[in-house]
């Protein structure tokens, strides 16, 4: 037996939304879905009654709404709701909106969650904000069959180009690049400590970018302690005089130095003394100031990784060229997945024409028996329900095969052929092809939003 | 029977290597599946040659490959199990197709001479190959080491900053592997001894050559010495890192040798 939510007929696919490539960032700050959270969201849009399934996914670099419904008046309705939930500009807003349907809904989201469509592309956040997109919409039972499958097989791309491409490897970040290599360095940067040489805006950047991680503790030393110690307060972290500098030097990890001295800070001979204090400890120097605070030939020293911030631009640089490569790759995937979700949609079609027959053949057996009802008028009560299941069984019995076969040709494009064949022979309503939702169809079996 | 293990282990070498180089998680998965298809079928092999001969198939140096490619196997798994880490498989599996190909073309299990008939003499053989599986690791580790420690030197980030695990993980595991090693050859070195004195008096000449100018003795002793060092230079001043891995690439070698040809050519008192 069908459930209700197999009749129902899927309605078009629809994505409305607002991102990095169509808006600027205040646009996007002003319609960002989770200032309110994304349950509060979704509530309001499930009061307008617009789509019987949706998800809000909101990031800093995109807004969207993904959503079934019919067509141009949906989407414009969610657009709507857009501007009214956030209380913007219609004009201003309306502009840098983009509206999507059916195949072309799923090819974006699969996209979005490859990190194909990011602002950094291949960057591996976006598929968890997907999944967390989606998990909220399910716990708030907003994700019905469609959503589910939709964004499943976002899920399935998303991992897919990220272990069959190198779409997300490398650093392309001057910071994550020296944050990767101290991880493979040092593996585990808890319990690391950190010294960074200078107190200005490039410490300082480097400062909090370092904060984020896990390291034990962050020292400053500055040739003004003043300054060292307001960068510490800001930073958690402690000051060093710099008279102790020797000290510092074999305590850290890892040095980055960022002063404003035209001449070498940090001497081969003083790591030397640092690395023998330290019992040969590995040491990852980054030298982020130009000109050059330490001195090249430290990096000569066994144990010692010296970067400067050229080497890590190169790196960038190098990442940013290998993601471009595997462009191709995570498209062609991408592509395939399409193509899967889209056979899936075709064969979702012939659940329509499955309840339009079995609605023929009982509206043809429920008005056979109104025209024998002169004759059946002397049963007994039990006797005509006997005639009614009688008569109910045979017409379920010749219906099951054909049932069956069409549900098992599911998967299939000639499912459509099919359908269509079925719809001539017997004459249904309505057209398989037509995306229209108003049949003559009993009221149970049109889509509503589930209660919550 | 006896080519099955090799089979199993060739076909886990060139899954390893096809996941080393592409990367794909599902041929990681066959890879781990097929390296412990192949240690199950060699302890299989292993179980009947027991069951057939009346005695663990530990005489004469072929035997003791088996053994050996046998417990480096499971070994290996253990650690790839318990750190995650499948990338050190493309170095070791490869090494276990290259040692098991000899017992694979001389199957015949030699008889237990009187000698032998000893638990010392199990107990000696069984701590020697528990000793050189953990080098083994640790040649490994020492391998990739280094090859890592390249590229980061250079500020070339390539194939193997891809792949390896980090080189502090790298050389804690060194370490640690280098230590159990030691300990298990020194227990080896020492119940060899004591078993060689008991058996002095036997008219045997392989009994009369146990003795410090034997080849298989006086190199075993010296890998006693290298990695002796290893442990001694890591704690006191402090040679870890690419040292330490240095050391324990070179002392295997020298293990290796003693095992293959000075097992096979040159030994007087070790040719069972």
């Amino acid at each position: 037996m069908m459930r209700p939510q197999d009749t129902a007929r899927a309605p078009a696919l629809l994505a409305v939304g607002i991102s990095h490539r169509t808006a600027p960032v205040e646009l996007r700050e002003a319609v960002d879905f989770t200032r309110r959270g994304l349950d509060a969201a979704l509530s309001a849009f499930a009061a307008r009654g617009i789509s019987p399934e949706a998800v809000v996914l909101s990031t800093c670099n995109r807004a969207e709404i993904y959503a079934l419904g019919d067509t141009d008046t949906a989407a414009e309705q969610i657009r709507n709701f857009f501007i009214e939930y956030h209380g913007v500009d219609a004009g201003g807003v309306a502009n840098h909106m983009y509206s999507l349907r059916g195949i072309d809904v799923a090819r974006h989201l699969f996209r979005v969650a490859a990190g194909l469509d990011s602002l950094v592309v291949g960057e591996p956040q976006i598929l968890g904000q997907v999944k967390t997109a989606y998990s909220t919409a399910s716990d708030l039972q907003f994700a019905g069959t469609v959503t589910h499958r939709l964004f499943h097989a976002a899920f399935a791309v998303g991992k897919r180009v990220r272990s069959e491409t190198g779409l997300g490897e490398g650093a392309v970040s001057v910071s994550y690049a020296a944050i990767e290599l101290a991880k493979k360095i040092f593996g585990d940067l808890s319990g690391l400590s950190v010294l960074i040489l200078g107190a200005g805006e490039m410490a300082e950047l480097t400062g909090v970018h370092l904060r984020s991680q896990p390291v034990k503790q962050i020292a400053i030393a500055s040739r003004t302690l003043a300054s060292a110690e307001a960068l510490a307060r800001q930073l958690e972290g402690r000051a060093v005089p710099w008279s102790d500098l020797t000290r510092a030097l074999s305590a850290a990890d890892i040095i980055v130095t960022a002063t404003g001295a035209t001449e070498p800070v940090l001497t081969k001979t003083a790591i030397d003394d640092a690395m023998r204090a330290r019992r040969n400890r590995p040491l990852f120097v980054i030298d982020i100031a130009l000109p050059r605070d330490v001195e090249p030939s430290v990096g000569d020293l066994e144990q010692v990784f010296l970067y400067h911030m050229d080497d890590l631009q190169t790196i960038v640089s190098e990442n940013l060229a290998r993601r471009s490569t595997e462009l191709a790759g995570a498209e062609a995937i991408v592509d395939e997945e399409v193509s899967k979700f889209a056979t899936w949609l075709q064969a979702r079609e012939i659940v329509p024409t499955i309840v339009a027959l079995r609605q023929r053949f009982e509206q043809i057996r429920q008005s056979e028996l109104r025209r024998l009802e002169p004759k059946l008028s002397g049963l007994t009560p039990e006797a005509r329900a006997r005639l009614d299941e009688i008569t109910r069984l045979m017409f379920e019995k010749l219906l099951l095969t054909p049932t069956e076969q069409l549900k098992q040709i599911g998967e299939d494009a000639i499912a459509v052929d099919y359908a269509e064949a079925l719809h001539r022979l017997f004459a249904l309503t309505p057209e398989p092809s037509s995306s229209a939702d108003k049949g003559d169809r009993p009221a149970d079996l049109i889509p509503r939003a589930r209660a919550r | 029977m006896h080519l099955v293990p090799l089979v199993f282990y060739a076909a886990a070498a060139a899954a390893y290597l096809t996941h080393f180089a592409w990367r794909d998680p599902r041929v990681g998965r066959l890879a781990t599946a097929l390296l412990g298809g192949a240690v199950l079928a060699h302890a299989f092999l292993i179980g009947m040659q027991t069951v057939s001969v009346g005695h663990a198939p530990l005489v004469g140096t072929t035997a003791a490959i088996s053994a050996f490619v046998w417990l480096l196997g499971l070994s290996y798994l253990y650690v790839e199990i318990t750190t995650d880490e499948r990338a050190m498989g493309v170095f070791v599996v490869p090494l276990l197709v290259v040692l098991d190909i000899i017992p694979a073309l001389d199957p015949a299990i030699s008889p237990r001479p009187p000698l032998l008939q000893s638990p010392l003499f199990t107990l000696h053989i069984v701590s020697m190959l528990f000793a050189y599986a953990s080098f083994a690791l640790a040649f490994v580790l020492g391998v990739t080491y280094v090859l890592l420690f390249k590229e980061i030197k250079a500020k070339h980030l390539g194939f193997f900053y891809a792949r390896l695990p980090s080189l502090q993980a790298l050389d804690a595991m060194n370490g640690r592997v280098v230590t159990i090693g030691w300990i298990f050859l020194t227990l080896g070195i020492a119940v060899g001894g004591l078993w060689a004195t008991q058996i002095h008096a036997s008219t045997d000449p392989r009994a009369q050559a146990m003795g410090i100018g034997d080849p298989k003795i006086l190199v075993a002793l010296l890998s006693w010495c290298v990695y002796s060092f290893a442990l001694l230079a890591r704690r006191a001043i402090g040679w870890s890192g690419r040292r330490a891995a240095w050391l324990s690439a070179i002392a295997f070698v020298i293990v290796l040798l003693n095992f293959v040809p000075v097992g096979y050519f040159f030994t007087k008192s070790h040719n069972f």
